[in-house]
């Protein structure tokens, strides 16, 4: 017990320690007027700037535009993606039929679809929640056919022998089983998520997380600028934590232990 | 205790009699076909523990794949208690090469499995559950992941999950497999003994000589490329098997015999390239050369 407190003060202190020696450097390269970058904010100035910014509603009503972009365009590609995979991953005549059509359109990026997504939807909030849905839908449905066909196949022999039907095999040994490639997919798909939303927000939204970057932007606002990059920085990794908490929940097998 | 055995099985349809009566397998590729299995015929007797042995590539697998109903054979027919084999069911029950317990469950839910999708009533299931899970000493771990358990563990688990469905044959295909030296006598051990008390048909498929002969009531081996049945041996040794036996006359004798038939077989996979089958000339090579040190 007590070594691994130990460890763990230690790599906190690692951790704290190289972003000490980080800032240091930022102030220096700027102290230093190594070109180019001599013109970034001093940490000083990011670190007002951000206290400012979190003292105002502003910028929590950013986030909450964000998130919910996110969330909404994220949760649909789920619930549209994972059955969708699964019936591709175990019919053979669906997926002659389908797949063709989704191969044809998942090498198209994302932010490739802006310019449509804007012409297409009648608001540009629908846009935006669209774009995101393509950024995870296109990577959940490939590893859930991933996984269900990553199942070995002594597996759904051993079901059938044991006298499993076509509903056991399907939501005892397919569901869970094609699970961990499901939370890949999520894991993936919301990082993806996270780049299309900013782009999308920085052409065509209204509020939100990017849109205040690319505003601090025109207004050359440049400490501002880098409040709001650490914060989408910071919203993207608590999304994925989120992800990682939900999956454990599911997953209780791979729990570390 | 090799009594009681006689007076449950013989006679009685509970445990099972599998008759394998000139079956041949072939799979056809775009333009060649390739015959796994030719014209094997033989019985798993009622109530005894048959071994098949062969070098790898030499259809065992396949074999297994029939006789549990996975697959069907090309021509010829499999008989369990004269009736034919036409698809999977829990009265044969496999226990595969690499684990195929079910990650997600832990281990009372994957030995309940089979009374679960067959619809046995909860309590039925329970006590059965409890009484398999202490037969093969794993009630106080029912409620782990099988990654939480150790490789010997595993495979009793994997026993267990077949066992309470009370099956008319056993098949194992090489469940010992990547099982560490001790672990692996350990449950040979562990498994004779299950089989003596319980006297179900077992047929178990192995690549080690020694554990054949120390489980098996007789040998069946296997020729390679395309598989028929070499012969078929009886092995006298008497029950309760102990690891004593393994130095014993008889057993010598017997091992002699089979190592004669299946260093034939052997070499010829060796021949053909196939890297297991290097392995096995390898031992068996060396053990011949023991053998004949000691003459």
């Amino acid at each position: 017990m007590r070594r691994v407190k130990k460890y763990f003060t230690a790599s906190t202190w690692r951790g704290f320690l190289s972003l000490m020696v980080f800032v240091a450097l930022w102030q220096l390269v700027i102290f230093l007027k190594v070109p180019y970058l001599e013109r970034l904010p001093y940490p000083a100035d990011v670190a007002t700037e951000g206290a400012k910014a979190v003292q105002s509603s502003g910028y929590w009503y950013n986030w909450k535009v964000s998130m919910i972009r996110i969330f909404t365009g994220f949760a649909v590609a789920q619930i549209i993606g994972i059955p969708l995979g699964l019936a591709i991953g175990l019919s053979r005549v669906f997926r002659g039929f389908t797949f063709p059509i989704f191969e044809m359109l998942r090498p198209i990026p994302p932010i490739a679809w802006i310019p449509l997504a804007i012409l297409f939807w009648p608001t540009r909030e629908l846009s935006i929640y669209f774009l995101v849905f393509l950024g995870s839908f296109f990577i959940i449905v490939i590893n859930v056919i991933q996984g269900v066909g990553n199942i070995p196949v002594s597996l759904k022999w051993a079901a059938t022998s044991l006298g499993a039907r076509r509903k056991d095999i399907f939501w005892r040994i397919l569901v869970p089983g094609s699970l961990p490639s499901i939370v890949v997919g999520m894991t993936v798909g919301m990082g993806v998520t996270w780049e299309v939303l900013i782009a999308a927000e920085m052409i065509a939204g209204k509020g939100g997380l990017g849109r205040a970057t690319w505003e601090a932007y025109t207004n050359s606002a440049f400490p501002s600028i880098i409040v709001g990059m650490l914060s989408i920085g910071l919203a993207g990794y608590l999304c994925s934590a989120l992800i990682r908490k939900i999956s454990d929940m599911f997953m209780p097998w791979k729990r570390k232990f | 205790m090799a009594g009681n055995r006689g007076d449950s099985a013989m006679g009685s349809d509970r445990f099972g009699e599998v008759r394998i009566e000139n079956v041949t397998k072939t799979y056809k590729k775009k333009d060649s076909s390739s015959t796994v299995l030719q014209d094997c015929t033989f019985r798993i007797e009622r109530g005894r523990l048959t071994a098949l042995m062969g070098p790898s590539g030499c259809g065992k697998t396949v074999l297994i794949n029939l006789i549990a109903g996975y697959e069907i054979p090309t021509t010829g027919q499999i008989f369990l208690n004269d009736v034919p084999v036409t698809k999977p069911d829990p009265e044969r029950l496999v226990v595969f090469q690499e684990s195929a317990l079910f990650s997600w469950m832990t281990v009372y839910s994957n030995v309940i499995f089979g009374c679960r999708v067959q619809g046995m009533p909860r309590k039925e299931m329970k006590d059965r559950a409890e009484h398999i899970l202490r037969t093969v000493g794993l009630y106080e771990f029912r409620d782990k992941y099988p990654s939480q358990l150790s490789g010997g563990m595993q495979r009793r688990a994997e026993l267990a999950r077949a066992l309470i469905n009370d099956p008319k044959i056993m098949i194992l295909d090489e469940p010992f497999r990547g099982l560490d030296a001790l672990t692996r006598q350990l449950m040979q051990e562990f498994y004779v003994e299950l089989f003596e008390d319980g006297g179900r048909t077992n047929f178990f498929v192995t690549h080690e000589i020694d554990e054949a002969i120390f489980l098996a009531d007789r040998l069946v081996i296997m020729t390679f490329q395309p598989g028929k049945i070499k012969a078929e041996i009886e092995v006298d040794l008497p029950r309760p098997r102990k690891f004593g036996m393994l130095a014993s006359h008889r057993f010598m004798e017997i091992r002699e015999y089979a190592i004669e038939l299946l260093y034939e077989e052997a070499a010829k996979a060796f021949a053909a390239g196939s890297k297991s089958a290097y392995d096995l000339v390898g031992a068996i090579v060396a053990q011949k050369g023991m053998s004949q040190k000691c003459e």
